[in-house]
């Protein structure tokens, strides 16, 4: 905080601490910010580095001991490994040499692109059933009193804390009788499950805050309420919306457990498919790092979306960025 | 006439038999019956299986057996160092998380420039596929190639490369540090969002009436925040008690049991040894942990909301 000379006030904006109020304690206390920034930074960042470093080695490469910290012979050699093993996974192999007149054969055995259209399939899905249903259950819940309300979103908040590892069991029953058992449908309603109450969370929050007026005057112009809900509200809700849908689509696209105990490997999405090649024989981890950035695209451009809402979201509004 | 009013017309005849009274629980009723479907009511089915002995390849062989799968959950020593484990996880690893979590943010707001980039940069961890993330981490400790060995050495920490995934003395600690990495950032976040909520008056004031740093931070920071901290706590217990893909990516829950949590030793007790009555007894044990932290998650919910 610094002190402006010509400020009548200044001696009492002081922060009474030398750390804050005189030059020395300015530089302890940067030097001191700097220090701490640069390892958190290195303890965050060092991951996602050495993942994207990964990805560019050769084979030869990832297995030098000890390791280099700058690939030595930048490559595209995993992603190339990544996209030809696809192509001859899915089957493609042929229609690729008869275009091109290139044969693919490929030693690694990961089809990313199918688990990615099953993914996509499934996180699509699940993304739209969550904004459908959620929307307008959290219409209702954020303009209506009725009984059994406060009931209700206590349920819906609570059933954001069990799913994943403590209902697989049960969940795998539950599929099994229904006959769901290694369907994407039974993903699809899954996840639904999970991310509509977060939904409703998140929209409840929009409708809270959305002036009573703007209702009022559609009322008065004779809108009926399904009008007023899909011409008036629904338009301005479209951020809030769109933020639903990304939240809904990262989860499927990112869960693991129900994926890889309700699927059988001929229908896995990205997650469990993922870690069959992590844990397979000889690992071969440029390819694993190429795969991972290519997964991961989707993630990183919705991220930059829903930045603003996510802890909106945690919080159902209570605070605002 | 619109396919609007098309809507608005075939709803009303549709619900013309139901009481207006009743009418309101109907935009509702389809999250609740896919929430109650598949969330509430497996819940409900692995306290039930939790009382028989039932095999995964043949479910309808149960057979009753009482409280019997309880009695081998207190009996199996294999189950007290899980307990144990996820007692670790939870208590370190969240705390960990915070401090780290509350670092970050603290770092976030107003201390670095850009703060949107490096919010949006900082989330990353977050919001990473979890078996990508994990992966990495496994990559880093694993393995003759990993990268961590090769620091330890640099720093002169150790002498030669160490098995860290493999062996039972370590194996634990991998995964609890991925899951700090993952989760430190979500609570840094909350914490960012927490401190650009108060008020810069408050602090102005304080300074007038001579408050130093610490009293301000002591008396105006924390109580401001003090709820959203202890919801972010407590979502830091809710993601540690019941991870499984950190652990599982990296090590398993190997060699033997010695870096399992609860939620891997569900999934052993399910699908590996397909024992249903044992995994579901195991579950209602996690699901009494989720019980108490949910109930308090919603009780600090329901205050912030509050204050508003």
């Amino acid at each position: 905080m610094a002190t402006d000379n010509t400020d009548p006030t200044a001696e009492y904006r002081k922060n009474q601490s030398w750390l804050y109020d005189s030059k020395a304690g300015g530089y302890v206390r940067k030097t001191a910010i700097g220090l701490l920034t640069l390892v958190i930074g290195v303890f965050v960042l060092f991951p996602l580095y050495w993942m994207v470093v990964t990805a560019f080695k050769t084979t030869s490469e990832i297995q030098q001991i000890p390791p280099t910290v700058f690939p030595a012979d930048p490559s595209l050699e995993g992603f190339r490994l990544v996209i030809e093993s696809s192509i001859q996974a899915g089957g493609y192999a042929g229609l690729v040499s008869d275009l091109f007149g290139i044969t693919v054969t490929s030693a690694i055995d990961i089809n990313l692109l199918g688990l990615i259209v099953n993914s996509l399939k499934v996180a699509v899905g699940a993304g739209l059933i969550a904004v459908v249903l959620g929307t307008g259950a959290s219409y209702v819940l954020s303009r209506r009193e009725f009984r059994g309300k406060n009931l209700l979103m206590s349920l819906l908040l609570a059933s954001l804390m069990f799913p994943g590892t403590a209902i697989m069991v049960p969940e795998w029953e539950l599929i099994s009788t229904l006959g769901l058992f290694n369907t994407h449908l039974a993903l699809i309603l899954i996840y639904g499950a999970m991310t509509s109450p977060f939904v409703v969370w998140l929209m409840k929050g929009f409708f809270d805050d959305f002036p009573d007026s703007i209702i009022e005057a559609s009322q008065i112009d004779q809108c009926t309420p399904f009008e007023t809900f899909w011409y008036v509200l629904v338009p301005m809700a479209r951020n809030s919306l769109i933020a639903s849908f990304i939240f809904a689509f990262l989860l499927a696209w990112n869960e693991l457990v129900f994926a890889l105990t309700l699927l059988d490997n001929s229908k896995f999405t990205v997650p469990p498919g993922l870690l069959t090649f992590v844990q397979g024989f000889n690992t071969q981890w440029n390819v694993v790092a190429a795969a991972s950035i290519i997964v991961s695209i989707p993630v990183l451009a919705g991220l930059a979306y829903i930045q603003r809402y996510f802890v909106q979201g945690l919080t159902g509004g209570a605070i605002k960025g | 006439m619109s396919y609007v009013d098309q809507a608005q017309s075939s709803y009303r005849s549709a619900t013309r038999y139901i009481p207006e009274s009743l009418r309101v629980y109907l935009p509702i009723l389809p999250v609740m019956a896919l929430v109650g479907l598949f969330i509430l009511y497996p819940i409900a089915q692995a306290i039930y299986s939790s009382f028989f002995t039932k095999s995964l390849l043949a479910p309808s062989e149960a057979e009753f057996v009482g409280l019997a799968n309880y009695v081998e959950i207190w009996a199996d020593p294999d189950i007290h160092q899980v307990l144990w484990n996820t007692f670790v996880w939870v208590t370190v690893g969240s705390l960990a998380a915070i401090v780290l979590g509350f670092l970050m943010g603290w770092l976030l707001d107003e201390k670095l420039p850009y703060t949107s980039v490096a919010s949006a940069i900082v989330l990353i961890p977050w919001v990473l596929p979890r078996v990508v993330g994990a992966s990495i981490w496994q990559f880093m400790f694993g393995g003759s190639q990993g990268i961590v060995n090769e620091l330890l050495v640099q720093m002169g920490v150790i002498d030669e490369y160490i098995v860290m995934l493999g062996a039972n003395q370590y194996s634990l600690w991998p995964p609890i540090i991925g899951m700090v990495w993952r989760l430190a950032p979500l609570f840094a976040l909350l914490t960012l969002t927490s401190l650009q909520g108060i008020d810069e008056h408050l602090y102005e004031a304080a300074r007038m009436d001579g408050a130093t740093p610490w009293e301000q931070f002591r008396y105006i920071t924390i109580p401001m925040m003090k709820y959203n901290l202890a919801i972010g706590f407590l979502l830091m217990l809710i993601y540690n008690v019941r991870n499984f893909s950190m652990v599982w990516v990296m090590t398993k829950g190997g060699p033997g049991v010695s870096s399992s949590t609860l939620p891997v030793m569900i999934y052993r007790a399910a699908f590996i040894d397909f024992e249903v009555g044992f995994a579901s007894a195991l579950s209602v044990l996690l699901f009494v942990v989720l019980l108490v932290f949910s109930y308090y998650y919603i009780k600090f919910y329901d205050k912030v909301r509050g204050d508003m």
